[in-house]
């Protein structure tokens, strides 16, 4: 059946949840009541998202994803489901300065944080400087993968705004595109100006 | 999977029928242009960079796919697959699921006794509030199988004592083509070539899966569908829920790619429709990438044996071939063979071979890399036979020069881009590990189109409307439709509105074999030009003018003496709009297109990696509408090719058929750093009209690198992708690295 990766997907959860207590362990049995995460679920728990400087409160099963809560709870659907386990890119978005693939990151796990998509970029009808810079540079075809690429690109220029052809190359490895808009996109990365620190 | 899918995964793919092999020696004439609208001789617009006028929407995240709709009320759907190859179905319980939290409905689609041929294969599918709850009832129905024997490979197939796996047989061999005079021609040859080439199965691996969102009002379906065909799908629709094509909406506003995959509503589009005409609710039904490798299509793999003869004075004698691939479970592998040069003297038998495995479908110029791969390996061979250097090797074995078969003009251009000059004889001879090599080859494609229809309204505010049942699948339809009509218009492009993706919209064709711009844009042309004939007709007694004696100019329009601005010209409509239908009409678009491609490779023969640095594309496609886009398309046309040549492939267990890398972190493709410098020549043919430019830039780029890697290393991969462990194992029989 189908449905193997998706138990896959949750016992690598369960092993990730596994290490940090058995790490705490040694670090003494106090600490890791202190670390380790609380039990939850298995059914729906109410959490609160704080995504594009706007806090959401919803009602989601520990089990699903930052991706999906966004996308199937809140219709924040700008970030793509793609290949669903973190190889594509499509689900990027930015925490704290760096990215993450939303679809790898649980939804439980990503509160108290500032959750940046791509949807929380432009002003109004004034795109971002990246977002200009594909627009400008057809760094997109079908659009599927752009989101993705927007944030990664985004990410790498508030840490570096002058970055080198390599620089910029690495920074979009961890995306794909199937249409092959690449030498637009790295254009895009290349001559994007004006993204202040963030 | 139903027969329309066969039908239409094998119309892409060009018989090889061999009247047909080497269609440009009969090139047409020039078409006749267009008497009432012709392209302009001046062009304001066309031809031009305009950025696409979707971007912002999709670069904000603001365009809204089939996979980002959400409906009041919605729910989720999910497929019950297949496990085994092949398998009889002893009996399935559902009962559980049935009761399942969540669960709205269930539907089982197979019956004991009956027969899975492929792993994935559709069984049945629920729908569930969440996607987490209906995937969790899927796990709950228990099904006791009859595993069958399987067919995994093509030897596996082939092999005389393989079990029957299919009817009437396992294999299916086409008739012989012949042409000419076999024995005479290998008789003429100084040199033969006998070798086995082969390419691989590539799935498409589209961003968007295949999928759909379903709602019923009434006996009214709406579907927003992620497809290449709005029409297409709204008549699958029809057909398979047996409802007539009146109630039934098809809507895609955006696609996330489908490369020739997506043309109907499919298995999944169906039930997902009957779900949520039996939860009472709308369904949302998106295949996960497991299923979207196995079951959505694949281009067939190419098996070819061949034995080729060359004369001394370098012109091919002869060419006769053995053919065999799969398209999976009863679909055809056919491909065009030999590509492009004349072998005076053929002969070539085809077998279809079937598997166990999801079947093929049209894939980005379905067939014409698979042949232009053979052809050009071995050609590269053969030049070195008669040691002459493989660009003038080609030249002398070219059709003629025609329009639509410009070879011999750009494969000079190319040479020159790529400095082809400074290239070594097979084998670079500089010592240490990294090896530089060239490559070269050529590629055609046809990319004609017909039978669009659109309809435009000119309102009394100056807006232009423009309404046709296209869809744009990333290519840049959308802003090419609206540069046609600002060109005609006098306007700028964000005057103009398009309006597609839609079924309601006139009927437009489905967008495969590169035939959207064809189809489209003598159709915008036609609409626009009628839809100012009618304005100036509707003005013209308000401006004590014949409506003949009006011009217009840029954002305005000129009656006898007077010149008034669009905006005032279209205020004198009132309150009726200009409304006019128009369509394709012959004299504005043609088929046929020639380029040439060059790889500069570099290659480790330490470790077998190869580094794709340059590729050099010189490509027309007749008119060129929008220089931009139309780049952009070579760019990922030729990236699928490196990834082709290098990187994908589909990969079944031998003993069980089942994919082991139905993922995108093993279905490896190029990432941002393998990317390689691309210099693209788009040659301009205004006097043919507009061509389709889609597939013509995938085709040539895998043989190009796999002639530059045997350029760079003296040795021959017959075989793509080329693999480190394929190109170390080669390197290893040739000698040794050192």
């Amino acid at each position: 059946m189908q449905d193997e990766k998706d138990v896959s997907r949750r016992d690598f959860f369960k092993t990730v949840g596994v290490g940090s207590i058995a790490t705490a362990v040694v670090a003494g049995v106090r600490d890791a009541e202190a670390q380790g995460p609380a039990p939850v679920g298995p059914g729906e728990i109410p959490i609160t998202l704080t995504i594009n400087g706007q806090r959401h409160q919803l009602s989601v099963e520990p089990r699903v994803t930052l991706l999906d809560a966004m996308r199937t709870r809140l219709e924040i659907t700008g970030q793509k489901r793609v290949c669903d386990r973190g190889a594509c890119g499509a689900c990027t978005v930015i925490i704290e300065g760096r990215t993450y693939y939303s679809c790898s990151m649980l939804a439980i796990e990503a509160q108290g944080k500032n959750i940046r998509t791509v949807d929380g970029l432009a002003n109004g009808s004034t795109l971002h400087p990246v977002q200009q810079a594909f627009c400008d540079n057809d760094g997109l075809m079908c659009g599927f993968c752009t989101p993705g690429f927007v944030m990664a690109t985004v990410a790498l220029l508030e840490k570096n705004p002058n970055p080198t052809p390599e620089q910029a190359k690495k920074a979009l490895d961890g995306n794909l595109c199937r249409c092959g808009t690449n030498i637009g996109v790295l254009k895009a990365a290349l001559s994007a100006k004006g993204v202040s620190r963030g | 999977m139903d027969s329309a899918d066969l039908t239409r995964a094998t119309e892409g793919a060009e018989g090889s029928d061999l009247k047909t092999q080497v269609p440009e020696v009969q090139a047409p004439p020039r078409p006749p242009q267009h008497e009432k609208y012709p392209w302009p001789e001046k062009s304001r617009l066309l031809g031009t960079r305009v950025s696409r006028i979707d971007g912002p929407l999709k670069a904000s995240g603001r365009a809204k796919y089939s996979y980002d709709i959400v409906r009041p009320g919605m729910i989720y759907g999910r497929i019950l697959r297949s496990p085994h190859a092949h398998a009889r179905l002893k009996s399935i319980d559902a009962a559980a699921a049935e009761k399942a939290p969540g669960v709205k409905a269930l539907l089982i689609t197979i019956k004991p006794g009956e027969k899975v041929m492929f792993p994935g294969e559709e069984i049945g599918a629920l729908a569930a509030t969440t996607e987490q709850q209906a995937a969790d009832a899927l796990r709950m129905i228990t099904i006791e199988w009859e595993v069958l024997p399987a067919l995994a490979t093509v030897e596996q197939s082939m092999r005389p004592e393989a079990p029957q796996v299919f009817t009437p047989a396992n294999t299916r061999r086409g008739t012989a083509q012949e042409d000419g005079d076999l024995a005479a021609g290998f008789k003429n040859a100084a040199f033969t070539v006998d070798a086995t080439y082969s390419t691989q199965v590539q799935t498409h691996t589209s961003l968007e899966t295949h999928g759909c969102v379903c709602e019923w009002n009434g006996d009214n379906l709406t579907a927003w569908v992620s497809t290449q065909a709005v029409h297409g799908t709204r008549e699958g629709f029809a057909q398979g829920l047996k409802i007539p094509q009146a109630n039934v909406r098809v809507i895609t506003e955006f696609m996330g790619g489908g490369f020739g995959s997506k043309f109907g509503p499919d298995m999944q589009g169906l039930l997902c429709a009957r779900l949520a005409k039996a939860a009472n609710a709308p369904v949302k039904l998106m295949l996960d990438r497991k299923e979207e490798h196995l079951t959505t299509g694949n281009r067939p793999s190419a098996f070819a044996k061949v034995k080729a003869g060359v004369a001394a004075d370098g012109k091919l004698t002869a060419f006769d071939a053995t053919t065999w691939g799969t398209g999976g479970a009863g679909a055809g592998s056919d491909y065009p063979l030999p590509y492009i040069y004349v072998f005076p003297n053929r002969k070539r038998m085809h077998t279809d071979v079937y598997i166990n495995s999801g079947q093929q479908r049209a894939m980005r110029a379905p067939g014409h890399p698979q042949g232009c791969f053979v052809t050009e390996v071995l050609m590269d061979e053969l030049a070195d036979h008669v040691r002459m250097d493989p660009m003038e090797f080609r030249l002398k074995n070219l059709p003629p020069l025609a329009p639509n078969a410009m070879w011999a003009t750009y494969f000079p251009m190319g040479a020159e881009r790529i400095n082809w000059k400074s290239r070594h004889v097979t084998g670079d001879p500089t010592p240490g590990p990294i090896k530089r090599g060239l490559g070269c080859s050529a590629n055609r494609w046809g990319g004609a189109g017909t039978g669009a229809r659109a309809h435009c309204e000119i309102g009394s505010d100056g807006s232009v409307v423009m309404r046709c049942g296209t869809q744009d699948i990333g290519t840049g339809n959308r802003t090419i439709m609206a540069m046609v009509v600002a060109e005609t218009l006098g306007l700028e492009v964000p005057q103009v509105t398009i309006e597609l993706g839609d079924s309601n919209h006139p009927f437009a064709p489905g967008s495969g074999g590169s035939t959207t711009a064809a189809a489209v844009m003598p159709a915008m042309r036609v609409t626009a030009g009628k839809a100012r004939d009618a304005l100036f007709e509707r003005i013209a007694p308000q401006l004590g003018v014949a409506a003949a004696d009006i011009t217009i100019g840029v954002g305005n329009i000129t009656a006898g003496s007077r010149t008034i601005s669009w905006r005032d010209a279209c205020r004198l409509l009132g309150t009726v709009p200009v409304s006019v239908d128009g369509q394709w009409e012959r004299g504005l678009s043609a088929g046929g297109t020639s380029g040439v491609q060059f790889a500069d490779v570099e290659v480790d023969i330490e470790t077998g990696i190869t580094r794709v640095k340059k590729i050099v594309c010189v490509q027309d496609c007749g008119l060129i509408v929008d220089l931009k886009t139309a780049e952009t398309q070579c760019y990922g046309g030729i990236i699928s090719g490196v990834n082709y040549a290098v990187f994908e492939e589909r990969i079944l267990d031998r003993n069980t058929a089942n994919m082991v890398n139905p993922n995108m972190e093993w279905y490896h493709m190029a990432g941002q750093s393998d990317i390689p410098e691309i210099d693209v020549v788009l040659v301009d043919q205004p006097e043919r009209g507009v061509i389709g430019i889609g597939e013509p830039p995938a085709v040539a780029t895998a043989a190009a690198v796999a002639n530059a890697i045997r350029n760079a290393t003296g040795v021959t991969l017959r075989s793509i992708p080329i693999t480190p462990d394929k190109l170390l194992t080669e390197l290893e029989r040739a000698g040794g690295t050192n």
